[in-house]
């Protein structure tokens, strides 16, 4: 069983380094800018949806306000940048930690909630953030900020047409989400929360590890979150409250994770890499018809999915692995 | 079977004389994209804006005699009779959106020119977009003053902005001071968007320093459930003037609530927006007798133009609507691209901005009551005079300014 | 500040709060007694403004006179709804309730689509009805005439969802299946008949609500939104499983909005709301009034 264990754990490390390397070399043979960009936005959703199920799928505390630790990263990046003239660099490290540190103040008062009352509350408290943000004049309010565009450079993290420099950022982000998780499930968090699912009474003798543990979650979760905030404010190179933290923006993010196997390993990313590019092509392809029929499309498959596949499309997969075992 | 050398011939004649049209037809379209909210919340705007454009290009594409830039003959001489093709995408409001969508249409669709966008948060990602690529990005119909202040070198715009639109207000009540009337307070009611926020500084900043006084300044949020604490507010302040930036939904209801608390403001002079679209009127007209809006568009001007009548009458047969302000900008937007691109005899970007900086056309050629269109080195029209429209007996009649008016305003506003 | 402009506010903030329950009241069954999430509200009431809208329009009738039947067709609705696309969400084994929430997010997402397909983006109102812009005004205090029949309407229907759940067996019946699936089928209940049922109650609940609504706002395919997180708030302020919570939380919320707006910008006077919802839960965590 052991053996068993740690020979899985070998193998999913070897999958992931074969599939990053070949996502690696993917630029190699996509040229083209617009299905280089649905690469990055792919690895981006990945990345977030990563962190989000660390909080959500594994710890169990759904999180429907993800978009405050977004926009946190990305409002801080934009803001030291362009007030202060500190690098996009710091700016996202910053981020991170003041995501981290927030998480875990609201954690506290949270982590006593339970079920539907949880989740509104990391909605509301989303939506505080934002409309405190659409008013705050220093900020830009509803006025977003605009980062100029300056010459290629990795220093302020700025490409004009190249997508590659951020292609492999988001490439390594989701990577490190990836390796977190992977990491994670083998720890002694990951321990204590399976014993929590497995068995409510272990809850109760786990009580104080198992909030602290939560709270590192949390922590961990928005930091990641946070950094996939910085790098979408340096993408777009124009941010604005309601397009960093946004409800959708929350949805989006979770929805990855959901579609491909909430709280397992290689669900998110198997989510972003069918609903990214599905999103977008739906749009790019269907929605010039100005008739709503892109939305017809994309919510009839997401309803599709999620019903069909309620413990996730990663579990395609799972299956076939196991029969032949057997 | 024998063949004739007179067939032979004939039929060497015939591929020749085919030759070139057929190898005309591939070069001979020239894509331009045009980028819109054609779903989500402000869907309305984007499929309104398709039906202006397409009868921008159907007028470009086909003959007609209109004094209008490229109406007379097909397609654009200046390219060998090249037709326009329209490339429509979606943004959904969403400013990355709006930056993939430009990226797409310029690198697969090829378009040598952008023009959108409705939204100014997505503006500025479409118009840095296009810098990036060298592409000429007119914007038709965003008014935020920001836009044209950033350097860019690709951005114009033919209309006005908000602090011209704003001023061309604060003239208007110039006028009605010194023929008597006393305004003395307004009460600004705006969107928190970007929008709503530079409409609303544009008007502060000319209240100050035009000794108005400002005694509500009231930002509530866009498609709020409720508007009825903002209303209280305007009731109590009880203004000379009544100032709303409001999209359709939120005029709709600001209108209705007023109503309800028994709130009859003097005056309304409108930045537009809501208080220019067929569905506020419908919804509300009988509310709205008197109320000015600024525009950029005037359906009076087909007395003195009347290519503007037949014009509109071409869009009504597509859309059921007449020209607004936003569909009428939209229109003129493609025409003056569409124009640039024929001087420019070329679909290369650099090219066609240098045909844009040149652009020096009278307004009598436009369906517009400008002045002239010639943008300044930041790519702005500064002729382009805004018009104040009253809303009188079920029509927008021009009311100023003064060389443009049909008829004299109605002030104060009439108490029903 | 006045004591009329504070007389006005509350009586307002009132009356916004009873039709914050309107449109609650059907959810309260569903996400509050029920215990699915129905990320679809929105798009549920849009549906029945559109419905009401149409009624106006071809048929000349009233919103008064045709809520009771935009209510049958929601009932109808709302139960195909749970019998097609729910059933299968609230079954799941794995992570029911993040399918619940994703399967009627997708719904949504379709559910503007095909109005948008349908109907136009175009934005549609009824401009005049028997009490579209009517108003009543008592010493200086001025009462909408739709937002007063509308809170007339929410106390009706809160007394009779009360009634209905407390008095009758159906009542029991969805209690009961909701704690245990399992032992009802036992003793013959269908979960799915008791479900569809439910669905289609909340269903009528909400066609009521739209039709109230369509006199006085405006109609499009994204209206719904504009309501869906309040309503949310609204149950989960009052507490899960209990109706005259959802009532009270309702109110609550209406009350708080105009108070906020009194003090801050009225830009944030959704701010109120958010924050009493986040007070009330870290003091008391089931709620106001919950049991769940």
């Amino acid at each position: 069983m052991d053996k068993d264990f740690a020979s899985r754990r070998r193998r999913e490390l070897i999958v992931a380094a074969v599939l990053a390397l070949l996502a690696a070399l993917a630029p190699l043979f996509v040229k083209d800018v617009y299905v280089q960009n649905i690469m990055v936005l792919t690895l981006m959703y990945a990345a977030l949806s990563q962190s989000w199920n660390i909080l959500s799928g594994y710890c169990g505390q759904i999180s429907l306000g993800h978009a405050l630790y977004f926009g946190l990263g990305a409002y801080t990046t934009a803001l030291m940048f362009m007030k202060f003239g500190i690098l996009p660099w710091f700016g996202m490290l910053s981020g991170g930690v003041l995501s981290a540190l927030i998480a875990m103040a609201l954690g506290y008062p949270c982590f006593r909630l339970r079920g539907h009352y949880f989740v509104i509350a990391t909605i509301v408290i989303a939506e505080i953030a934002l409309l405190l943000f659409q008013n705050w004049d220093w900020a830009g309010a509803a006025l977003g900020i605009d980062i100029p565009i300056r010459r290629d450079s990795w220093l302020t993290f700025q490409f004009t047409r190249s997508k590659l420099p951020y292609f492999y950022f988001a490439l390594v982000l989701a990577a490190i989400a990836w390796f977190v998780t992977w990491w994670l499930e083998d720890s002694k968090w990951g321990y204590w929360w399976r014993a929590v699912k497995d068995n409510p009474e272990a809850a109760e003798s786990l009580g104080v590890v198992v909030f602290n543990s939560k709270m590192g979650a949390a922590a961990v979760s928005a930091f990641l979150t946070a950094i996939g905030g910085s790098f979408y404010a340096q993408f777009v190179s124009y941010i604005d409250p309601e397009s960093v933290m946004g409800f959708q923006f929350s949805l989006l993010m979770a929805l990855p994770a959901v579609l491909g196997g909430i709280g397992t390993l290689w669900g998110p990313l198997l989510g972003a890499v069918i609903l990214i590019p599905l999103t977008e092509l739906t749009r790019s392809y269907i929605g010039g018809s100005g008739r709503g029929v892109d939305l017809i499309v994309y919510g009839s498959l997401i309803v599709a999915i999620s019903l069909a596949r309620p413990q996730g499309l990663v579990s395609l997969f799972s299956r076939a692995k196991k029969v032949p075992a057997r | 079977m024998k063949i004739s050398r007179r067939n032979l011939l004939l039929g060497a004649s015939a591929a020749a004389a085919l030759g070139p049209i057929a190898a005309r037809a591939e070069a001979s379209e020239v894509a331009i994209g045009v980028i819109y909210p054609l779903s989500g919340s402000s869907a309305q705007i984007g499929v309104d804006a398709q039906k202006a454009f397409e009868t921008a290009a159907d007028i470009i594409n086909k003959d007609y005699d209109f004094k209008l830039p490229l109406a007379k003959g097909e397609g654009l001489p200046g390219l060998g009779g090249a037709k326009v093709k329209l490339v429509f995408a979606d943004h959904q409001a969403d400013p990355q959106k709006g930056r993939a969508e430009t990226e797409r249409l310029i690198t697969q669709e090829k378009v040598c020119a952008i023009v959108g966008t409705y939204q100014s948060a997505v503006a500025v990602t479409v118009s840095q977009t296009c810098e990036r690529y060298q592409i000429p990005f007119l914007s038709a119909d965003n008014s935020s003053p920001s836009l044209h202040r950033r350097g860019l070198k690709f951005y114009f715009r033919a209309s006005p902005h908000d602090e011209m639109f704003s001023k061309a207000m604060f003239d208007f009540f110039d006028d009605l001071r010194k023929n008597g009337q006393k305004i003395e307070t307004l009460a600004l009611f705006h969107e928190d968007t970007i929008f709503g926020t530079d409409s609303a500084n544009a008007q502060t900043k000319l209240a100050s320093e035009r000794g108005y006084k400002i005694v509500a300044d009231i930002k509530y949020r866009a498609n709020s459930p409720s508007l009825t604490a903002e209303v209280q507010q305007l009731k109590a302040a009880d203004a000379d003037v009544l100032m709303p930036s409001s999209y359709t939904t939120d005029a709709i209801l600001l209108v209705k609530t007023m109503a309800e608390l028994g709130y009859k403001p003097k005056n309304i002079m409108a930045q537009d927006a809501g208080f220019s679209e067929k569905a506020l009127y419908d919804a509300v007209g009988d509310k709205l007798e008197g109320v000015i809006s600024r525009g950029s568009f005037s359906l009076d001007l087909a007395e003195k133009r009347p290519m503007v009548g037949l014009i509109n009458e071409m869009f009504k047969a597509r859309s059921g609507k007449d020209f607004n302000d936003y569909t009428s900008r939209q229109f003129m937007g493609l025409i003056l691209m569409a124009e640039a691109i024929n001087r420019a005899k070329s679909t290369d970007g650099d090219k066609i901005r240098e045909a844009l900086v040149a652009t020096d056309m009278p307004g009598d050629v436009t369906i517009m009551p400008w002045k002239r269109v010639k943008y300044d080195e930041m790519g702005q029209n500064n002729d382009a005079d805004p018009v104040l429209l009253q809303y009188l007996g079920g029509k927008f009649v021009t009311v100023a300014p003064a060389q443009v008016a049909v008829s004299e305003s109605v002030w104060p506003m009439p108490a029903k | 500040m006045t004591a009329e402009t504070i007389i006005q506010s509350l009586a307002s903030g009132l009356l916004m709060g009873l039709l914050y329950g309107l449109i609650a009241v059907g959810l309260a069954l569903i996400f509050g007694l029920m215990d699915v999430v129905n990320f679809a509200h929105g798009e549920f009431l849009m549906i029945a403004m559109y419905a009401t809208f149409f009624l106006f329009a071809y048929f000349a009738l009233d919103p008064l006179l045709s809520a009771p039947l935009v209510a049958a067709a929601l009932f109808v609705f709302g139960a195909v709804i749970y019998l097609l696309i729910v059933r299968f969400a609230v079954r799941a084994k794995a992570n029911a309730g993040m399918v619940q929430i994703f399967s009627t997010f997708g719904l949504a997402i379709v559910m503007r689509g095909l109005a948008q397909f349908f109907f136009t983006p175009d934005y549609r109102s009824i401009n005049h009805s028997w009490l579209g812009g009517k108003t009543v005004s008592v010493a200086g205090i001025f009462l909408p005439e739709p937002q007063l029949v509308g809170a007339l309407v929410a106390i009706a229907a809160f007394v009779a969802l009360y009634f209905f759940i407390h008095r009758t067996d159906f009542g029991r019946a969805l209690e009961a299946t909701r704690e245990d699936a399992g032992a009802v089928a036992l003793v013959g209940i269908d979960k799915n008949r008791v479900f569809a049922l439910g669905w289609g109650l909340g269903g009528a609940l909400v066609g009521l609500a739209g039709a109230i609504m369509a006199i006085f706002f405006y109609i499009y395919p994204d209206v719904g939104a504009s309501f869906a997180l309040i309503a949310y708030v609204t149950v989960a302020l009052g507490g899960f499983g209990s109706v005259f919570g959802a009532f009270a939380g309702g109110i609550l919320v209406g009350l708080v909005e105009a108070t906020t707006a009194l003090l801050l910008p009225p830009s944030l006077k959704s701010v109120g709301i958010y924050a009493v919802y986040l007070l009330v839960v870290f003091i008391r965590p089931r709620g106001l009034f919950g049991s769940i």
